[in-house]
């Protein structure tokens, strides 16, 4: 195609026009069973979360640079949780600069993505990870962080690994969380608490978590990711204030590194 | 500069292309290479979102593009919800788009409550296409309505991609 043809179409569809939604009603009943709300969950990345944070100020990202060691062995579901984990450290790596840190993290994803048997789509990712950190290109690492996670969970839909699926999303989500509950135990505000508020995000983690089949789920580290999210679940609610105290920030914080330890250790 | 503001445009474009086409191509490597003739396939209502995106994905105060999407097909008259979790302070915005350039789709925001959301809603040159821009007020969860309206025999695949900053 040709490029300046191609390039003016686009700039074309930049000349956008302000108008109202079209038959837009005030309000919808959630509770209608007439209407249909789109299954699939997008969880947000943990720099998503952070974005909003630093707006209230700088925050200390790099005391959450974790290096922990991981042992694999034939859980496949611990590794896809472990896969999750590590991409989510990914994100807060980058969020701290550290480009050693984001180095390691590229070496993981494709040694977790060999295990899991999807290193042929993620290599490449991996290796723009691992290249980008080395010119501290932060944003070319974050877009292949974000790639690589998304490439893994289409993949595994392809290979039929659909249980393993929710488990790399509830990784991820898990990571974040600990790393931003743990920035805002050292430094509490209630504007900053107010992005713990996700109540309806944990229930449908949990609803997934809960609708794998019990051979997903083998190992004493999986009851006590039911029993954390349940914990969470009541934890990440606003008060009648529509505040999240500073000590449901601390148990939060508590509850979701004891579960990340867990996982490690198990 | 004005040089450098189209090799950005353009350099945004080409990654978003083959954003859009990698998964199909990933998938191939899988296949049997013996096969005469493998084509990649292409998800045509996100390749139309992106495209309408791209020039929100660059300057100054650019957007970040999520890989993560939504997409499905509908019927025209039909309308679908699409649950996401907000936070407040971030800047959002929604590009939702199916292939046929009849349709005319339209989006709209709404809280956990079910109260409409004040948000920018923009429509492209082309009615199949729609855009959403919102700042919450409140971080929680939001209920994106998607409609597709016009006279069109047959479903149409929909995909709603989505960026923040």
């Amino acid at each position: 195609m040709n490029a300046r043809l191609c390039f003016s179409s686009f700039v074309l569809v930049g000349l956008l026009s302000t108008v109202s939604a079209q038959q837009a009603p005030k309000h919808i009943d959630l509770s209608d069973a007439n209407l249909r709300v789109v299954e699939s969950t997008v969880i947000p990345i943990p720099l998503e979360i952070f974005a909003s944070l630093d707006k209230l100020g700088t925050q200390d990202w790099a005391k959450q640079v974790k290096a922990r060691e991981i042992k694999l062995d034939a859980n496949r579901s611990r590794t896809a949780m472990l896969f999750g984990l590590v991409v989510s450290d990914g994100f807060i790596a980058v969020q701290a600069q550290d480009k050693e840190a984001v180095r390691r993290v590229g070496r993981e994803v494709l040694r977790l993505s060999t295990s899991l048997g999807v290193v042929d789509s993620v290599e490449q990712h991996a290796n723009a990870i691992v290249s980008a950190a080395g010119v501290g290109n932060w944003s070319v690492c974050r877009k292949e962080l974000d790639k690589t996670r998304q490439t893994v969970l289409k993949k595994m839909s392809e290979i039929r690994d659909e249980e393993l699926v929710g488990l790399v999303s509830l990784g991820g989500w898990l990571g974040g969380t600990e790393a931003l509950a743990a920035v805002l135990k050292q430094n509490y505000s209630v504007e900053g608490s107010d992005l713990l508020n996700q109540p309806d995000l944990v229930k449908e983690l949990r609803k997934e978590f809960d609708s794998l089949p019990a051979r997903s789920k083998r190992g004493k580290v999986f009851a006590q990711i039911t029993r954390t999210l349940e914990h969470l679940e009541s934890l990440m609610r606003t008060d009648a204030r529509g505040v999240i105290s500073e000590g449901k920030v601390i148990e939060i914080s508590l509850s979701t590194n004891n579960l990340v330890a867990a996982i490690y250790e198990s | 500069m004005r040089v450098d503001s189209r090799l950005a445009r353009r350099s945004v474009m080409i990654a978003l292309l083959v954003g859009a086409i990698y998964p199909a191509l990933a998938q191939d490597s899988s296949e049997d290479r013996s096969s005469d003739l493998i084509l990649p396939e292409v998800d045509e209502a996100k390749l139309i979102a992106q495209q309408t995106a791209m020039r929100q994905l660059v300057g100054e105060e650019r957007y970040v593009l999520r890989e993560s999407s939504w997409g499905g097909e509908i019927a025209s008259g039909k309308v679908k919800l699409v649950q996401a979790q907000l936070f407040k302070r971030n800047d959002y915005r929604f590009w939702l788009a199916v292939p046929d350039r009849r349709a005319i789709v339209s989006l709209s925001i709404y809280d956990g409550r079910g109260e409409q959301v004040e948000a920018q809603i923009e429509t492209g040159d082309s009615t199949n296409v729609s855009s959403l821009a919102i700042s919450p007020e409140q971080t929680g969860v939001y209920y994106l309505r998607i409609a597709l309206h016009g006279e069109l025999a047959l479903t149409q695949r929909w995909s709603l991609i989505y960026a923040y900053r």
